[in-house]
C-alpha cells in the first residue's frame, strides 16, 4: 500500500506530517515508538530541505511511503537546489561536551534509524529514498 | 509544546510536554534565554510528558548543558520516555548529561554535587 502527500517548505507543515503518520499508525498497526522514529527521519530530511532550499516562496515537498511486508520505503522529493544529504560527514558523538557541535546530528539520527539511504537528482528534482525495517511487533 | 516552570529547593524545573521539534524548539530556546545567560540556580528538565524530540530539540539541550558546564550551578535531566531516551543515547548526549529516573533523583543528585 502506498501513501503519498504533499507539503510546502514551511516548518509549520510538520504538523501535517504528524497527522498523516497518525493515520498510518492505525492502518499499519505501528507502535508509537516506530511512528516517532519514522516522524523523526522525515522531519530531519524536511527541515534540511527547508534550511538549504529556496525560501523566496512556497515550494512543494512530496512524501511517499510504501510498505512491503516489514520493509518501509520513504521517498522525499523536492525541486529545491541540488542537495545530497547522503554525503554529509557524520558528527563525532564521542567528543566531550565542550567540543561538541550542534550540526550533523539530524542526519546521524536518519542514518541510525534507516537501513538504506540513496540520493538522485533528476529533472531538477532531489529524490531521496530511505529504507527502514519495521519491527516485528508492528504487523 | 507546553513548558511549565517551577522552583523546588535550589533548582528551577522545566516540565516539558508534547513535542520538541524544529517547529517548537525556537520558542523553547527563547523561554530559556535568561536561564542560560546567567544561571542562578540548578536547572532540571523533566521530560516525563515529552513524547517526541528531534535534532532541533537536541540543539537546545546541548546549548543548555554547555551553559551550565562551567558551574557552580548544574543541569540535570530526568524521566525520559523510551523514544526520547533513545534519541539522547544515539546522539551520545548520555555521556555528558546524567539522566535520572525522577525529579526527586535529580534533586538529590544536585544536592550532593
Amino acid at each position: 500500500m502506498d501513501v503519498s502527500f504533499q507539503i510546502t517548505n514551511d516548518l509549520a507543515e510538520l504538523n501535517t506530517l504528524q497527522a498523516h503518520l497518525k493515520d498510518l499508525q492505525s492502518v499499519w498497526l505501528l507502535t508509537p515508538k516506530t511512528v516517532a522514529e519514522i516522524n523523526l527521519v522525515l522531519e530531519e530530511i524536511i527541515a534540511n530541505i527547508i534550511a538549504h532550499g529556496d525560501c523566496t516562496g512556497p515550494h512543494p515537498i512530496t512524501i511517499t511511503l510504501t510498505r512491503e511486508g516489514q520493509e518501509l520505503t520513504m521517498t522525499v522529493a523536492d525541486e529545491g537546489p541540488s542537495f545530497d544529504p547522503t554525503i554529509c560527514a557524520a558528527p563525532d558523538i564521542t567528543l566531550p561536551l565542550k567540543d561538541r557541535k550542534t550540526g550533523g546530528l539530524g542526519l546521524h539520527l536518519v542514518r541510525t534509524f534507516c537501513q538504506g539511504c540513496s540520493y538522485t537528482r533528476k529533472n531538477n528534482t532531489n529524490i531521496l529514498i530511505l529504507k527502514r525495517l519495521i519491527p516485528k511487533e508492528c504487523r | 509544546m507546553e513548558v511549565s516552570i517551577s522552583k523546588m529547593r535550589h533548582a528551577t524545573i522545566f516540565s516539558l510536554k508534547g513535542r520538541l521539534d524544529s517547529n517548537t524548539a525556537p520558542q523553547f530556546e527563547k523561554q530559556l534565554q535568561d536561564f542560560l545567560r546567567g544561571p542562578n540556580s540548578h536547572l532540571i528538565f523533566d521530560f516525563d510528558n515529552l513524547e517526541y524530540i528531534s535534532s532541533a530539540g537536541l540543539r537546545v539541550i546541548l546549548n543548555t548543558a554547555k551553559a551550565y558546564n562551567a558551574g557552580p550551578y548544574r543541569f540535570a535531566a530526568c524521566a525520559m520516555q523510551e523514544h526520547v531516551q533513545e534519541v539522547f543515547e544515539i546522539s551520545g548526549f548520555d555521556s555528558f548529561i546524567t539522566i535520572h529516573r525522577t525529579v526527586d533523583e535529580s534533586l538529590s543528585a544536585l544536592d550532593q554535587a
